[in-house]
């Protein structure tokens, strides 16, 4: 008995220490991202700022300019997930329910696009864009989001699940493909969808590389690649405790948004994995 | 004869073709078409992106890019975090997922903090570690600080081209804080993943091996472990993809010349960095082609891998 408990216990220690681990440059961001500036460049730094700066946030904000890149980011996340939901269903429903010729390889085709690693995307991509004259627009950092292979399979299998019955039913009463897809196929099938919405919005969140190459304009960019260059002083000293504010902010939505929606999350994860 | 061609036409769904429109049209202009455009490009000898022009086709982007060293440099780099980094974060996160699968109270709680650094973004963590590398403010010095140790600074290049030594201890240093963040950033989706294999063990091959008084350290050896490979195989197969593809996280630790200050060889870059920074050369002749040629390199080394997955999984993986 006396050795179960310790044993216990000895578990519990090791992933508390884990976990403490992992947590620490959370709390590192967080430490720098409230101290002053004369207080940051104490050596050896603080281990809790001696006063919370959160004027920190304001100044981030403002000065980078911190605020349009979230806008923007924000802006493209939604037109993003509205666009290549529509997309997304139109296609997994056709794909899971009606009957057309040439549906296996076109299937195949959007299965084999999802092993070709995106990266390799890019270099056509952009010169596409620019040939269309979209270098710098709205459109570039938002229309090659649009498509997604891995969502389609993802809801192709789900429309698959919903019994045959209740579209056979539907057929015999005379009801559309679209208002079947509309108020049978898609209230059964909201958990996934939701899923796939999440998974688009963290891609867009955290996605780098492309927004990087076709926007110059400060007016269009977005936070992962606002964030490197932005708190960079005049004297060519990198304002830290600014960065890391602004690195909180873009950290923390993230973090709250999966502590809301974990349900979603980890079951997209199941299915298939998240990033890359 | 008639009535026949209707009734086939009857069992197709001509709206079908409306809608996947959309789909198509993105998939074709934006995955299919630079998919066959990234091939051929790789093959056009001094292709000029802006007039299309080029002088034949031919291996000489793929002859240049391997006598590069900055290449060479990318390629060490890629495979030191697909094959370094990712079985240490391995090793860790199976760790973790053993010790999580013995309690049950508190047991989500846990899971949630270890998700957290999944969550975040990839620059923004980045200079979080940069940061926490800095040599005056940085908590890592300050630590090593309290254990008497005087501090180390990690991210500093200046003079190194001189010496080979000075390089490869500043190389050293950097990969260190690379594999570090890259650790990090990689545990918690194998955590979750090996939770996921670990519950689907059936419960009764514990039961039994409970009634014979076997170790726990000999039931994780002889029933967890083996019975766990399938999943362990998927983990180590896709972070390896992932791994081949690393490219943010680099910059947010080094900037984008990849490296310390005051070093110019990029001694961190990867090999989609090497293929970014060609692209971003674009006016420059054949600078488009040789970025080609580096990305049918991430396909082939992709397309090796899942080639090893299938020969390893066959017969073993379900799919649902």
């Amino acid at each position: 008995m006396k050795t179960q408990f310790a044993r216990k216990f000895a578990v519990y220690l090791l992933l508390t220490i884990a976990v403490s681990l992992m947590l620490v440059p959370f709390y590192w961001m967080i430490n720098t991202s409230l101290k002053s500036s004369v207080e940051l460049l104490r050596t050896p730094p603080t281990m809790i700022p001696a006063e919370l700066r959160f004027q920190n946030f304001l100044d981030a904000l403002i000065k980078a300019p911190f605020l349009r890149y979230l806008s923007n980011t924000v802006f493209v996340a939604i037109a993003v997930v509205a666009v290549s939901t529509a997309v997304t269903v139109l296609a997994a429903f056709a794909f899971a329910r009606l009957r057309f010729r040439g549906k296996t390889l076109l299937f195949f085709a959007v299965l084999g696009t999802m092993m070709v690693p995106q990266e390799m995307l890019i270099i056509t991509n952009f010169m596409t864009v620019s040939k269309l004259g979209w270098m710098n627009s709205w459109q570039a950092l938002i229309v090659p989001y649009c498509i997604n292979p891995f969502n389609i399979y993802l809801l192709r299998q789900t429309f698959k699940q919903v019994p045959d019955e209740l579209y056979l039913v539907s057929r015999v009463d005379g009801v559309s493909h679209f208002r079947y897809l509309q108020k049978v196929v898609l209230p059964l099938s909201k958990s996934s969808i939701v899923t796939t919405m999440i998974l688009s919005t963290i891609w867009i969140w955290d996605s780098y590389a492309w927004p990087n190459l076709i926007t110059t304009d400060d007016g269009k960019r977005l936070v992962s690649n606002g964030l490197q260059n932005a708190f960079t002083s005049d004297t060519g000293r990198i304002q830290y405790e600014l960065q890391m504010a602004a690195a909180t902010m873009v950290i923390v939505p993230l973090v709250l948004f999966f502590l809301l929606l974990r349900k979603y999350i980890l079951s997209g994860m199941d299915k298939g994995g998240l990033k890359g | 004869m008639l009535k026949k061609k209707a009734a086939r036409q009857a069992r197709y769904d001509r709206s079908a073709y409306l809608y996947l429109l959309p789909a198509l049209v993105l998939l074709a202009v934006f995955l299919l078409y630079p998919i066959l455009n990234t091939f051929l490009t790789s093959f056009k000898n001094e292709y000029r992106f802006l007039t299309g022009e080029f002088a034949g086709f031919g291996l000489q982007n793929y002859a240049d890019i391997f006598k590069d060293a900055t290449f060479g440099r990318a390629i060490i780099n890629t495979l030191f975090i697909a094959f370094v980094c990712i079985p240490a974060s391995m090793v860790a996160a199976l760790t973790i997922s053993l010790l999580l699968n013995a309690i049950e109270r508190w047991q989500g709680f846990y899971m949630t903090l270890f998700y957290l650094p999944q969550v975040t973004n990839v620059i923004a963590a980045g200079l979080v570690f940069a940061f926490m590398f800095n040599s005056n403010f940085g908590l890592v010095n300050t630590v090593l600080g309290w254990v008497g140790i005087d501090p180390v600074a990690w991210i500093k290049g200046e003079g190194i081209a001189a010496s080979p030594k000075l390089y490869y201890e500043a190389y050293a240093r950097c990969l260190f804080i690379l594999f570090v963040y890259t650790v990090w950033q990689g545990i918690s989706l194998k955590i979750i993943l090996f939770m996921g294999g670990l519950q689907n063990i059936n419960k009764q091959y514990y039961l039994a091996a409970k009634v014979d008084g076997t170790s726990s350290w000999r039931i994780i050896r002889k029933i967890t472990l083996p019975l766990l490979s399938p999943t362990t195989v998927y983990v180590f197969i896709t972070s390896v993809i992932t791994a081949f593809k690393a490219y943010a996280q680099v910059i947010s630790l080094f900037g984008s010349h990849y490296g310390p200050p005051g070093d110019d060889s990029k001694m961190m870059i990867t090999l989609v960095g090497y293929m970014m920074d060609a692209m971003g050369d674009y006016l420059t002749p054949g600078s488009i082609s040789k970025a080609s040629a580096a990305a049918m390199i991430l396909v082939l080394l992709v397309m090796l891998v899942t080639i090893v997955q299938f020969k390893l999984t066959k017969k073993r993986v379900h799919y649902n």
